[in-house]
């Protein structure tokens, strides 16, 4: 599955037209420029090619899926701000992405440039922005990134995460949304943000291998997902599958139904933050700021599940059919936040800063029946409690140093990954430290980070370099390699597969990416 | 996790460098302490000022490369610098105080804070540091004494003042004798050894009115390594508001 399916890709003339526009534009900017209207139209951009090769060929559907190209894409963004005062500004930023695989397996389908060279747009940002003395209002498109720490901010939950493309873990799904800034006193920010419409986060494509059946190469079951259940529920499932021979099992595409929120106001989410600044005399300077969310937790729950056992319509007698319906679901939650950065006065000292955010989510039950032609089975409707409502806290906290004036670290402990949420999985604890190293006047720059579950010892490694071969013009070339066994450690427990061991993580890469920017 | 440019900061050196040329006063026997006051005076006696500059980083391999940006300074320590060109470009740094640095990074339209032991990175791989620039208030970190005088210049010998935070222990400044710029200094490492010079030069009359030197030239001496900077445009009390100086409007100016 390519990028491409998961983003869809509408006509393509549609893109053409919305990037031209945005061109077009930027044109504007040139020409306002006689006039005089430079100050009041900035234009920005990049181009970025983005080729990826599997190293490992052992982390996809089936053994023996890898070593291949993973990815050959091209990014066009494009960001044009209009400034007509100082009190007022526009922003308009999109993405066109050619994904550079052929999708055409249709002679019907090789008339049309869609599949033969898929797209899509994204637009990031469309706001509105308007200020007074002590207050700032925007509207519109945008993204929210709160909290103090390096990428874990268990304190930002506004905006939902974009996971579609794993190396760009930074990256969140932009929503529609009305921020309110208030700026009292020098010491003291209020900011509040209402985002009528929930947004869930993009995942990963190899999310599905999450919830996937493991067949061996000539087709034979050989494992399931162990669902969120207790080990008796799930010895019971085994011997209601161990009664079948392996190959006589025939797994159809499973239906993963997601529930979708109602767009109703109560389905809204709004959050509130109080930031405060000191300064500590000789000491340094601290922030720190409180704040409360109340929305949805923005990755899928499992929900309910069913397996529907069915005699085979295709392979003939003895033989079944097995079909898999899931449901997941967005759980409601209340979250209270807290931050802080501190930056000592000496510079002997390393930067300070950690979040820690308490949740009070809505109790998942989760619920699951084995079926036998449509019939449920007897004793095999079982449930079991997913998400508690008992209040769970997330947190990160960390430092850094900038040792020479090449050599810089940065460490964080971080308790509870983005997609956790004190479901059967658990909170898990990991640590991320990053260093960067920098020579030739910054031209060649070597950076190493890992993310480290030092619950189940697996992890993700990220070494990188990057060659600024001219001003604006980066050449990258990098790793991204998953560490941990692909199979559970304890096969009969939900929290018992490896954080980054597991398929669903993604794949293991080489990566070369061309950047120009302007 | 994010690009470590974020912890380079302001060249206020380039500040310090801007001579004031008209400034014609009597020199006959001043103390050192005096010429070195009145050499502050002349590089930062403004309500504020505001620069735009190409940053050229010259390589021993006579490979270049530049950078603009643009820097505004309000009295002595609040400065906000926007790089307006090259991969930087969006990214944008507030000094407030040693201990109170912010920086926007675009990528992550994010503001962050940034500690003090940044201060001691290269500034976009350019052979400033931030404590080159930070240095702006030396009578305050360094007792001075004569050291020698010519034509032009006086020659001070300044050496960090117990107690002080500075990143050279000796410095050498050249000041002209006509109007107190600050044409040159040396710095001297803890070891002793010369680090690095800076050159400043080349006088042009800005569209605002003032005549400043228009090129600064800081040089490693330990490995021939130099950056340019060129002050395309200066402007000064153009009564820039507190409020521009605030994360604030670090994120409205992104």
């Amino acid at each position: 599955m390519t990028g491409a399916t998961m983003g869809g890709h509408g006509g393509r003339a549609r893109h053409l037209c919305a990037l031209i526009l945005l061109v077009g534009l930027s044109h504007v900017g040139a020409a306002a420029h006689a006039a005089d209207w430079t100050d009041k139209i900035k234009f920005s951009g990049h181009v970025q090619s983005d080729i990826r090769f599997m190293i490992e060929d052992y982390r996809g559907a089936v053994p023996g899926d890898g070593y291949k190209f993973e990815m050959n894409r091209n990014d066009v963004e494009l960001k044009l701000k209009i400034i007509p005062n100082r009190s007022v500004q526009a922003v308009v930023s999109g993405r066109l992405r050619f994904y550079g695989f052929n999708e055409a397996a249709q002679l019907t389908e090789l008339v049309g440039r869609d599949k033969i060279d898929p797209h899509d747009l994204q637009l990031n940002e469309a706001y509105l922005a308007v200020r007074g003395k002590i207050w700032d209002l925007k509207v519109g498109r945008m993204v929210q990134t709160w909290g103090t720490a390096d990428m874990f901010n268990p304190t930002s939950n506004l905006s939902s995460y974009d996971f579609s493309d794993p190396l760009d873990y930074m990256a969140k799904v932009p929503n529609q949304m009305v921020e309110f800034d208030l700026y009292p006193t020098d010491w003291l920010t209020i900011k509040a943000v209402w985002v009528p419409l929930f947004k869930p986060s993009l995942l990963p494509p190899s999310t599905y291998l999450g919830f996937a059946v493991e067949t061996s190469r000539d087709g034979c079951f050989l494992n399931a997902p162990t669902p969120p259940l207790s080990r008796n529920d799930i010895d019971t499932l085994e011997t209601v599958f161990n009664q079948y021979d392996p190959c006589s099992l025939n797994f159809l595409t499973p239906d993963m139904a997601v529930v979708i929120p109602e767009f109703s106001i109560a389905n809204s989410q709004a959050a509130i933050k109080t930031q405060f600044r000191f300064a500590l005399g000789d000491v340094g300077d601290l922030d720190f700021s409180f704040s409360y969310y109340y929305g949805r937790f923005s990755f899928p729950i499992a929900y309910t599940a069913a397996a529907d056992l069915m005699d085979s319509a295709t392979l003939g007698p003895g033989n079944l059919d097995v079909m898999y319906n899931v449901e997941l679901m967005y759980p409601r939650m209340h979250v209270a936040g807290f931050d802080f950065s501190f930056s000592a006065a000496s510079d002997k000292v390393p930067g300070l800063f950690g979040e820690l955010a308490v949740t009070f989510p809505e109790e998942v039950i989760f619920g699951l029946a084995v079926l036998r032609n449509d019939v449920i089975l007897d004793n095999l409707q079982m449930s079991s409690v997913n998400v508690p409502t008992t209040p769970f806290v997330k947190a990160t906290v960390g430092l850094d140093y900038t040792f020479t004036k090449w050599l810089y670290v940065n460490v964080q402990y971080v308790r509870g990954f983005m997609d956790e949420f004190n479901d059967a999985y658990g909170i898990h604890n990991y640590v991320v430290p990053a260093l960067e190293m920098k020579f030739l006047d910054n031209v060649l720059q070597f950076r190493i980070a890992a993310a480290w579950n030092v619950d189940d010892l697996s992890a993700a490694m990220f070494p990188q370099m990057t060659w600024v071969a001219a001003p604006s013009v980066e050449l990258i070339l990098g790793v991204w390699v998953y560490l941990g066994d692909t199979k559970p450690r304890d096969s009969k427990s939900y929290g018992g597969r490896y954080k980054f061991g597991q398929k669903a993580a993604g794949r293991s890469v080489v990566y070369l990416k061309g950047k120009v920017s302007w | 996790m994010k690009n470590s440019v974020w912890k380079t900061t302001v060249p206020a050196v380039a500040l310090a460098v801007l001579v004031a040329l008209p400034a014609a006063l009597s020199a006959k026997d001043l103390t050192a302490t005096e010429i070195l006051r009145k050499m502050q005076e002349t590089i930062s006696g403004f309500k504020d000022q505001t620069m735009d500059i190409t940053m050229t980083v010259k390589g021993v391999d006579a490979s270049k490369k530049s950078y603009d940006f643009t820097i505004a300074q309000k009295g002595a320590n609040k400065r906000l610098i926007r790089f307006t060109s090259g991969e930087m470009k969006g990214m944008a740094t507030l000094v407030e105080s040693r201990s109170r640095v912010h920086v926007y990074l675009p990528g992550m339209n994010k503001v962050r804070r940034v500690a003090s032991h940044a201060m001691n990175q290269s500034f976009a791989g350019s052979d400033f540091t931030t404590d080159d620039m930070a240095s702006l208030d030396w009578p305050a970190l360094y007792d001075v004494e004569p050291l020698k005088d010519d034509e032009n210049h006086w020659y001070l010998n300044c050496t960090a003042k117990k107690g002080k935070k500075t990143t050279y222990s000796r410095v050498v400044m050249k000041v002209n004798k006509k109007g107190f710029a600050q044409d040159g200094i040396e710095y001297y490492a803890g070891d002793g050894k010369l680090a690095k010079t800076m050159e400043n030069g080349q006088p042009k009359k800005y569209p605002a009115g003032l005549t400043r030197n228009s090129k600064v030239l800081m040089t490693d001496a330990r490995t021939g390594h130099s950056t340019q900077l060129d002050i395309r445009d200066f402007r000064v009390n153009e009564d820039l508001p507190d409020s521009m100086f605030t994360v604030r409007e670090l994120q409205w100016g992104q």
